[in-house]
């Protein structure tokens, strides 16, 4: 396995994983949509698919002494790489928010504000995203396009959710900045992440079994 | 010992059947898989490596694949065509890559094998010939000490000087008591590496033997007239400038087939029979 993700970061990976990496710091910009950062690490999922397709990676690591079910594991690792990365700089960049920034640019208003909860929320998205997206992808690794489409259009009906109900009184503790409400903001992020890890372990799960079947 | 056993293999498409297809490849042999356009080489091939899913049991020096996939997997080289991966990257980068995935990796053998064929480890994928490239993957399988190469029309994009090198170098592992089982139709080469054929048409086993004996088996006769050919019972009868001519299985009779002349004629008698 460890041979197999260095192979990943060798030669399948996509500069613009890392790029999109920076967009964590977009929870400094006041009152935005935070959680289309978590979009974007879909994308570049998405991008590092891309760049493996084209250059036949699949069919390359199959020749390799490897389970073929092991394959999508690999990238989902990857993936989770990325995706806790994104995830660590989200919570650092919070964190520098809520040390430097006057307390009425905390709340934000379109969105959820930029707090331990949000990390949590941000954790289901990613989770829901590698759910959708990997066991579509490696039923048909040729396919990539839809896979990306279905998992946005899923990702972007849970940031819906998301924004609607914070205009129900009883999210309002979840809107306030970390030193209030620290409690319930902790549950929220520890539910998040416990949901991220049980959603892209059936991810992987699923992919496995499905690119078993796969000819390629 | 079998250095290849495929067993039963069976793959079904919506437009094609690879059926039941059984044959073993002794250690230290050259074996040949040939057939037409579409007979299922491919697929048998993929179906071995297990990048297609498909029915049957397929063992490597008696190491069951589906049990034992890493491990069969170190025992094997696989080239499907030229390498056409990663483009973009140098050959020193894939190598390094591939490395890391075999414990017996010998980097000494690998350069020994670029400096042999020629090929510069800095140079990009992109930057190789088709020649180059399938030593490139011959380079690669021999460094991590594979014991059976599986070579997939490995000649197909090759000119007449550079496949008469790629037949030598063939010859040289067969030296070295490496197995190779590999498909194609060009049937000069394998006229002139090959110990045994495995011959397909349309999916289904039609031989699997020594070449000496599949080339010793048929004779080329001319007949004056398709009437009469029949009445010898020719196989795959059809007319020629000089009248017609069909293949027999009297020794005694007619000339010496090439293996492309008995191709055609069991081919076109597998057609009329159909």
């Amino acid at each position: 396995m460890k041979a197999l993700i260095k192979k990943e970061f060798s030669l399948c990976l996509h500069p613009m994983a890392v790029v999109f990496l920076s967009f964590a710091a977009l929870v400094f910009v006041p009152n935005y949509p935070y959680e289309v950062i978590f979009f974007f690490s879909g994308l570049s999922v998405f991008f590092i698919c891309m760049a493996a397709r084209e250059n036949g990676d699949l069919a390359f690591t199959c020749s390799l002494p490897v389970r073929k079910r092991s394959i999508p594991l690999a990238r989902i690792i990857v993936a989770v790489m990325f995706q806790c990365a994104l995830l660590l700089l989200t919570a650092l960049s919070i964190v520098m928010k809520q040390a430097f920034f006057p307390d009425e640019l905390l709340v934000n208003l379109v969105g959820n504000s930029a707090n331990l909860a949000f990390c949590g929320f941000g954790a289901l998205l990613l989770g829901v995203f590698n759910l959708v997206f990997f066991p579509l992808h490696y039923k048909n690794p040729t396919k990539i396009g839809v896979p990306f489409v279905i998992s946005s259009v899923v990702l972007f009906l849970f940031i819906g959710v998301m924004i609607a109900i914070r205009q129900f009184p009883f999210y309002a503790p979840l809107l306030a900045p970390d030193f209030a409400n620290y409690g319930v903001k902790l549950a929220v992020l520890l539910c998040g992440l416990v949901l991220y890890c049980i959603m892209t372990a059936l991810a992987a799960w699923l992919s496995g079994k499905k690119f078993e079947r796969v000819d390629l | 010992m079998y250095a290849l056993e495929v067993n039963n293999l069976r793959k079904i498409y919506p437009n094609f059947t690879l059926g039941e297809v059984s044959f073993s490849v002794e250690e230290g042999q050259i074996a040949g898989l040939i057939g037409r356009n579409g007979a299922g080489k491919s697929t048998t091939l993929k179906s071995i490596m297990r990048l297609i899913s498909s029915e049957g049991t397929v063992k490597v020096f008696g190491k069951d694949f589906s049990k034992e996939e890493g491990a069969v997997k170190e025992l094997l080289g696989y080239v499907g065509g030229g390498f056409r991966f990663y483009p973009n990257k140098s050959l020193s980068v894939v190598a390094k890559t591939v490395a890391r995935f075999y414990p017996h990796w010998d980097g000494t053998a690998f350069d020994r094998y670029c400096e042999e064929y020629a090929l510069v480890p800095t140079k990009k994928v992109r930057e190789l010939s088709e020649g180059m490239k399938i030593k490139f993957s011959l380079a690669l399988a021999l460094s991590h000490g594979a014991k059976l190469l599986l070579l997939d029309e490995p000649t197909s994009g090759l000119d007449p000087l550079s496949r008469e090198d790629f037949c030598d170098t063939l010859l040289s592992l067969k030296e070295q008591g490496i197995t190779v089982f590999f498909s194609t139709h060009i049937t000069s080469d394998l006229m002139r590496v090959a110990d045994q054929i495995i011959y397909l048409s349309g999916g289904t086993l039609l031989a699997d033997e020594p070449l000496d004996a599949f080339l010793r088996r048929y004779r080329l006769k001319m007949f004056a007239s398709l009437a009469e050919a029949k009445a010898a019972r020719a196989i795959g009868a059809k007319a020629v400038k000089e009248g017609v001519e069909g293949l027999v299985m009297d020794i005694s009779d007619g000339r010496e087939a090439t293996l492309d002349e008995i191709m055609i004629h069991l081919e076109r008698a597998k057609k009329e029979t159909v």
